[in-house]
């Protein structure tokens, strides 16, 4: 099995305070951290897994800045064989879609039977990447993957539906696999693994590889802006005990307790 | 001159605070509470190559430099000092004797178990009567055919209840003072060698802390390290290294200290502010930030001239010196930023206030640290 | 002008709630853009379904097969392709659902037709298409422009356009397009998740738990609260995938949706995967230590603090008053 990986670099932003920066279309970077963005790990560990269980390669592919680079070697280090990063710097303005274009052109060019994606990037929330990238390969895909089973030539999914509902489908492969959180425990990269990540080369590839003037954006962000205020709680302040007391009494009167 | 890190040392800053996040720093109070480290933590760390970060790939280790080594266990400190001290004991005291001084047989037999955290090593060198003055070791190691029979009693030693093995320090010749202290790899289960009472201490609590009682203990001959005698020498070279370990426990317990006393002051709210818009709250986060960062540049330094093989003994006491101290005052900090607060159980910092202190007093008191530094000076 | 298009939403048998906020989105943008709006119906034996509809739409168009009986991304993609082409909709609308989230981006790339997916918002005037979607986890929404199209593709978040009684008299139109036989994607069947021995969706009291439990060991704070208020305990997807707390007590769009008297949660910030599953609750309260958290945009009750604080507090106090 040689799988492809796609994975995202994003700003880790969940307990962080997130500001719009002076252009208004995007966000302040300085102070936030970024990671691999939460389900890609899972995707990752996804090919890990059925590496180990049958062989073959990963290749781990991005679009990204420069530092994506570190993302990548970490992803190296928890068993990727190859990274390549897309230079983002050489693409101007990028939407899902044209990443996914982007992606297609260095992708078409490998050997694989499986991709995997994470169902999601946790900072522009598409939901659009891999299915793009699947149509555009013209390969077939599964979202929200919870559970794969690879048969011969086939693989037996699982996909999320709303309410705690299960889809079970079958699809040929090759195919695009965008999966869920939870899949899987991704794990810990190895030391001896990290001493191995950190002396591979990683491979570039930029606009003197990809026609770039053959790439259709499809969105543009006007205006990034803090969402209006429909509804705010009435908030109790005063200490543990004091709003706890309010708290209490406003449940009783409610009959809620 | 670059302050940057490298590659391979950026990656496992990032791997040891996500383990030390995820893994240890969530149930670091409950280890304290307890008494026992975290469950399976150590075996975790061991299949990562943390127990054995500086040995060499042949004996299964990740063969990494003393730099990397004091990031890793800053970050595993900075989630849980008890994890650190085991970390760093483990591999500073316990490994790299073993590597530095051992026969091709020992290496062999104890170095591959050791690096992936399968045993977990103890350093046994204080004695009631005899800390930092070596030279006054009481527990003496005599010849008897094919063994060496030990009688003494050992105090303080880190994880020695639950050590597979122990680098012992005996005399086997007491009037040769210091010239006569030779050091052992004890195995646990050797005939004669019992495990005393655990020590009930302020704090590192997940860490435990024991005596060990050796009556008419039957060493194979072929576990002495190195040569009779040498054991003064293999003692001072591995504190060398010990102190770069201690040092960067501290720093990573005075890094946790800065981060909740900051994240604290933002939430905390009096008089209509958070208590970080208040200038007093501001001074006493200014100054624990630059400490512990300076503690930080001096134990990397410490490492860089290990990594280099150039002398780093001073080096090595004052970054021991001045981490621990600061790791200290910025506990005492971290407490007052929290107020009564602080003072409670349910705040990580009254936690790194106890576990701080130790840093300033284990493989060599503060006032140890200004001797050797002093001598270095003086020479 | 051209129409606009709104896929219907199925399953097991029944028509999705997003169904109709997805009409009451079209209906609202046919009118601003003095077009009408046609309800796309694939589905088999859906004469049911196109009766419960008739006040949605304009127009419904009916392609009726056995093989769309289930929903099936590739010969869902195929045959809505075919319409799109044949009937040149200036919007098509589909639900930013797990159907839609596999079928618009495949649809969009497929027909050269920029697309938007997870939108709240849509308006579309001289200066083209614009969405507003949510960013950076909840917390910054961005107005988006499209490129210019003849024609777009959009998936509504659900629960952004509620759903309204229509007027409209839907003229019934079956399309002779027939499904073809999906090649690479064969639909087996649904599963349900195992079901545990609490069921959320029947208790009055529930009491969420987020990430800012921190670790495993809090559950059990948490559980006995909620046994004393006669509640049981939810929770949001980090808790599921860390194996806290079973799948059957995740509650947001991949969970369970919940309607109790009362809400309380606990550490939770308030992403909209969960909240869609909680915001029909009649009484919410949240404790969370982040003022800025959204969730405080959801609940009626709100307290800024650390939750292991208030949550002991909590329990001392209602003991109190219980005696």
């Amino acid at each position: 099995m040689n799988i492809v990986v796609c994975i995202k670099r994003v700003p880790q932003t969940a307990d962080a305070q997130v500001r719009v920066d002076s252009s208004g279309k995007d966000i302040e970077k300085e102070r936030l951290t970024f990671d691999l963005n939460e389900s890609d790990a899972y995707a990752l560990e996804q090919a890990v897994l059925f590496k180990e269980q049958s062989g073959g390669t990963i290749t781990a592919v991005s679009v990204g800045h420069p530092d994506t680079e570190d993302t990548l070697r970490m992803v190296l280090a928890k068993g990727a064989d190859t990274a390549i990063r897309i230079k983002a710097e050489d693409f101007d303005e990028l939407d899902g879609y044209k990443t996914a274009q982007i992606l297609k052109t260095v992708i078409e060019k490998a050997e694989f039977d499986m991709i995997f994606t994470g169902c999601m990037a946790t900072d522009d929330g598409y939901y659009q990447v891999g299915v793009n990238l699947a149509q555009l390969l013209g390969i077939p895909h599964a979202t929200l993957v919870s559970s794969i089973e690879i048969g011969d030539g086939a693989a037996r999914i699982k996909r999320e539906l709303e309410g705690g509902l299960l889809e079970h489908d079958e699809i040929s492969l090759p195919a695009l696999f965008s999966v869920q959180t939870g899949i899987n425990v991704p794990r810990y990269a190895s030391l001896i693994a990290i001493r191995k990540a950190a002396k591979k080369e990683i491979a570039a590839v930029g606009q003197d590889d990809i026609d770039k003037d053959a790439l259709v954006l499809n969105t543009q962000i006007e205006e990034l802006f803090v969402p209006p205020v429909t509804k705010r709680a009435e908030i109790f302040s005063g200490t543990p005990e004091e709003v706890s007391g309010k708290l209490a009494d406003m449940l009783n009167e409610k009959g809620l307790i | 001159m670059d302050f940057d890190l490298k590659e391979h040392q950026q990656m496992i800053k990032e791997t040891a605070r996500d383990f030390a996040e995820k893994e240890i720093r969530p149930v670091a109070a409950k280890a304290d509470e307890e008494a026992e480290l975290p469950e399976g933590v150590l075996g975790k760390l061991g299949e990562l190559g943390f127990m054995g970060m500086m040995l060499p790939e042949e004996y299964g280790g990740a063969e990494f430099d003393c730099v990397s080594y004091a990031i890793a266990v800053e970050e595993i400190s900075r989630g849980d000092a008890s994890v650190g001290i085991t970390m760093s004991v483990h591999n500073s005291l316990v490994c790299q004797p073993i590597l530095d001084y051992g026969s091709d047989e020992q290496k062999k037999k104890y170095l591959p178990d050791l690096a992936q955290g399968k045993t977990l090593g103890a350093f046994s060198l204080t004695e009631p009567e005899a800390g930092s003055d070596a030279g006054n070791v009481q527990t003496t190691a005599v010849l008897d055919g094919d063994h060496y029979v030990v009688n003494g009693t050992k105090i303080f030693v880190t994880s020695g209840g639950k050590a597979d093995i122990v680098i012992l320090f005996a005399s086997t010749d007491k009037a040769a003072k210091t010239k006569g202290l030779s050091t052992f790899i004890v195995e646990k289960g050797t005939e004669g060698f019992k495990v005393g009472k655990k020590e009930d201490k302020m704090g590192m609590r997940g860490s435990g802390t024991y005596e060990l009682v050796f009556e008419n203990c039957r060493v194979p001959k072929e576990n002495l390290l190195g040569g009779e005698g040498d054991g003064f020498r293999i003692a001072l070279k591995t504190l060398d290294g010990g102190r770069v370990g201690v040092a960067a426990q501290a720093v990573g317990i005075g890094q946790a200290c800065v981060e909740a006393a900051t994240r604290y002051s933002k939430e905390r709210k009096q008089f209509g502010k958070p208590i970080c818009a208040f200038q007093a709250i501001q001074w006493l986060l200014a100054d624990m930030a630059t400490e512990i960062d300076a503690a930080r540049f001096l134990t990397l330094k410490a490492a860089f001239l290990k990594d280099k093989g150039l002398r780093y003994s001073k080096e090595a006491a004052q970054a021991k010196l001045f981490a621990s101290e600061a790791a200290v005052r910025a506990a005492i900090n971290a407490v007052q930023v929290h107020g009564g607060y602080g003072y409670m159980k349910e705040y990580e910092v009254e936690r790194h206030f106890r576990d701080s202190k130790l840093t300033e007093l284990y493989e060599g008191t503060s006032e140890v640290q200004r001797m050797v530094i002093a001598a270095s000076l003086l020479k | 002008m051209a129409e606009i298009l709104a896929l219907v939403e199925h399953r097991q048998g029944s028509l999705r709630d997003v169904t109709f906020e997805l009409m009451s989105c079209g209906r609202k943008l046919a009118e601003n853009l003095d077009t009408r709006l046609t309800a796309v119906l694939l589905g088999h034996n859906t004469g049911e379904f196109a009766d419960d509809l008739k006040t949605q739409a304009h127009r419904i168009l009916v392609l009726d097969d056995e093989r769309f009986k289930d929903f099936n991304s590739e010969s869902y993609q195929q045959a809505l392709s075919q319409v799109i082409k044949s009937e040149n909709p200036v919007i098509t609308l589909i639900g930013h659902t797990a159907f839609g989230m596999s079928l618009c981006p495949a649809l969009g790339a497929q027909l050269d037709i920029p697309s938007s997916t997870d939108c709240l918002d849509i308006e579309m005037n001289d200066g083209g298409l614009k969405v507003i979607r949510q960013m950076y986890e909840g917390k910054l929404d961005a107005r988006v422009r499209f490129r210019e199209s003849p024609s777009y593709l959009v998936t509504i978040r659900t629960g952004c356009f509620p759903a309204e009684d229509g007027n409209l008299q839907a003229e019934i139109v079956s399309s002779d397009l027939k499904a073809a036989e999906p090649q690479h994607l064969k639909f087996i069947e649904y599963l349900e998740a195992a079901v545990g021995d609490v069921d959320i969706t029947k208790a009055d009291v529930v009491v969420g738990v987020g990430r800012g439990i921190k670790e495993k060991e809090n559950m059990a704070m948490v559980e006995e609260f909620a046994g004393m208020i006669g509640g049981v305990v939810a929770c949001t997807r980090p808790i599921v995938d860390a194996e806290w707390l079973p799948k059957d007590r995740q509650v947001g769009s991949s969970g369970k949706t919940v309607k109790p008297k009362l809400y309380i949660a606990l550490g939770i910030s308030g992403a909209f995967q969960h909240t869609a599953g909680m915001k029909g609750s009649d009484t919410i309260i949240a404790v969370n230590k982040d003022p800025d958290a959204p969730i405080f945009g959801e609940a009626d009750y709100g307290i800024v603090d650390d939750l292991f604080k208030v949550l002991p507090a909590l329990r001392d106090k209602i003991t109190e008053l219980k005696q």
